[in-house]
């Protein structure tokens, strides 16, 4: 075996490519172009390797798809509670009872007095015969109250606060308060204790969720972090020898990360399937359970912008995790 | 080219792998780097390669001082250099052409170019027939030039060997040699690290040789 001479058309490249550079000038351009060619390529590699090894990538996705999973279904169960919430929120009235016996004329300011409140969205009236009326009509005790020489019920004002996002008790309980003050007013009533519950319930849950969401969030990092940990294990000559030849850490990096996006891309994407598939499987039963309250209430999905921001997060986590590994890697193998 | 000035490097521990090393190396000026096993020749190379910074003491390439190179700086000064490893280091998972491409693709140039250029440099080391194997189907002999080319394909202006002839017979070793003058010849700067006589006797050139991390013999031609 010998080792040819150079030919002379070798020479010639050779001769020419002295001439031009040594390496150093190459077009903007070109550099452009291979940077773009070498990104597709570092993808593909990326996402052939995670293939390569299907069950260690199905088993790592399915560990971030759980991660993510289990805060996002605690968030949107609490974002449908406080839905539900809301739904009764709109409906919360506060109940004027006016004094028995009360003029017309004294009904009729009251009614302009209430109407002339701020905070007051709209009131209705109900008088006390249309209110018997009613109670005859909705409680079956007709033949009962046709036994009865006067009609016992009061005449009520339904008066409909404006409420805003959070409801300010406060607010509503100063509004009562003066209602109170009004002169023909007997009693004025409200239920929104347990609404108030409920809100406190759901800020509670939502708080529950984002701590959850933090620390399963740190564990996704941490396991993308462990397996990026493990493939520059795999690759250690590879990255010694790319450093020897001049690549910088950027290079180095950039398959790591794109693998990390990758594992938290796919998490994040099975994480939204989980949570469809449990949606579609209770939906039916909470529609009919809805519709036994006559209510129009349906189950809330993650929507298309939940979904990008489950997918935000996950390509996030993936990155950091592949980051964090790969820089202290190469914190350890600099010059010293 | 290459000039040490007062160079030590002391290792964790107290071990002192080179002490106050000091010589000069011309541009396209070809000499040998030899010494036992233990004497700082590696040592020497990582100090050109960057792979280790000097306790004391400055090391200028072209003027340059490489110590006041941030790490961040490295790549861009490694891309002048080329190196060929005794242990070739070539990665086993990709092909000839693959490894040889390496040093053009981590610099950005467009793959056009890459083919071109890999092509010449496998052309010139008298492999571009197995440019689509893996290094493991090649010979001892091969793949070292496998690693040669790779050392050659962008063209750097040091080319630094570290025992590149350590497993080969002394025909293949000639072979190896005649490869590094040709370089030589183009205007690069050769240093080869080896602690094979014979073959440093063959080629009259600068030998210098280091002795427990000193350099004490420098400018012979003939080593006995």
């Amino acid at each position: 075996m010998t080792v040819l001479p150079m030919s002379a058309n070798q020479r010639a490249g050779r001769d020419g490519a002295q001439r031009g550079a040594s390496g150093k000038n190459i077009r903007f351009g070109d550099r452009w172009r291979g940077y773009k060619s070498h990104h597709r390529a570092t993808i593909r590699e990326s996402l052939g390797k995670l293939l390569r090894e299907p069950l260690q990538t199905l088993m790592t996705v399915a560990v971030i798809a759980i991660a993510l999973a289990l805060p996002a279904a605690l968030y949107l169960t609490v974002e449908n509670i406080q839905q539900l919430g809301s739904n009764f929120e709109s409906s919360a009235q506060i109940t004027v009872f006016v004094k028995k016996g009360a003029q017309p004329q004294a009904i009729e300011s009251l009614r302009t007095q209430l109407d002339g409140l701020s905070g007051v969205d709209s009131t209705t009236y109900i008088s006390a015969k249309q209110a018997l009326l009613e109670f005859k009509a909705l409680s079956g005790f007709g033949s009962a109250l046709r036994d009865l020489d006067e009609n016992p019920l009061p005449a009520v004002f339904l008066v409909q606060p404006a409420v805003s996002e959070p409801i300010d008790m406060g607010q509503i309980n100063r509004l009562m308060t003066k209602i109170a003050s009004f002169a023909v007013v007997d009693d004025v009533q409200i239920d929104m204790v347990w609404l108030q519950r409920l809100h406190s319930l759901t800020e509670m849950g939502r708080k529950v969720a984002l701590a959850l969401g933090a620390t399963l969030g740190l564990g996704v990092l941490l396991v993308i972090g462990n397996t990026i940990r493990l493939s520059i294990q795999s690759r250690r000559d590879e990255i010694i020898v790319i450093k020897l030849v001049g690549g910088t850490n950027a290079y180095v990096r950039r398959p790591f990360l794109y693998t990390g996006l990758l594992l938290g891309l796919f998490g994040a994407l099975s994480a939204a399937i989980m949570i469809y598939a449990s949606l579609l499987w209770l939906s039916s039963s909470v529609a009919s359970l809805a519709d036994l309250y006559q209510s129009q209430y349906r189950l809330q999905g993650l929507g298309f912008v939940g979904f990008l921001g489950l997918m935000g997060l996950g390509g996030m986590f993936g990155l950091g995790g592949a980051w964090i590994a790969v820089s202290k890697h190469l914190r350890d193998i600099e010059p010293k | 080219m290459i000039r040490f000035d007062n160079l030590s490097k002391r290792y964790p521990g107290g071990f002192e792998a080179l002490k106050n090393v000091s010589f000069e190396m011309e541009a396209g000026e070809m000499a040998f780097l030899t010494g036992h096993s233990g004497a700082g020749k590696s040592t020497l190379l990582k100090m050109l390669m960057l792979m280790e910074r000097p306790t004391s003491g400055n090391l200028l390439i072209n003027g340059k001082n490489l110590n006041r190179l941030s790490n961040s700086q490295i790549p861009m000064y490694r891309r002048q250099v080329g190196v060929v490893f005794q242990n070739h280091q070539l990665l086993l998972d990709r092909t000839v052409f693959d490894n040889v491409a390496l040093p053009l693709q981590v610099s950005g140039y467009p793959s056009s170019e890459i083919g071109r250029r890999v092509r010449a440099a496998l052309d010139g080391v008298g492999l571009l027939d197995k440019e689509q194997q893996k290094p493991i189907a090649l010979s001892g002999g091969e793949q070292q030039r496998v690693g040669i080319a790779r050392a050659v394909v962008h063209k750097p202006r040091i080319l630094l060997a570290d025992e590149p002839t350590g497993n080969l017979d002394p025909e293949l070793s000639s072979e190896i040699m005649a490869l590094f003058r040709r370089f030589q010849n183009v205007g690069v700067t050769v240093l080869i690290a080896t602690h094979d006589i014979s073959l440093i006797n063959r080629m009259q050139l600068r030998i210098m040789r280091l002795e427990e991390g000193e350099l004490s013999d420098d400018g012979a031609t003939y080593v006995s």
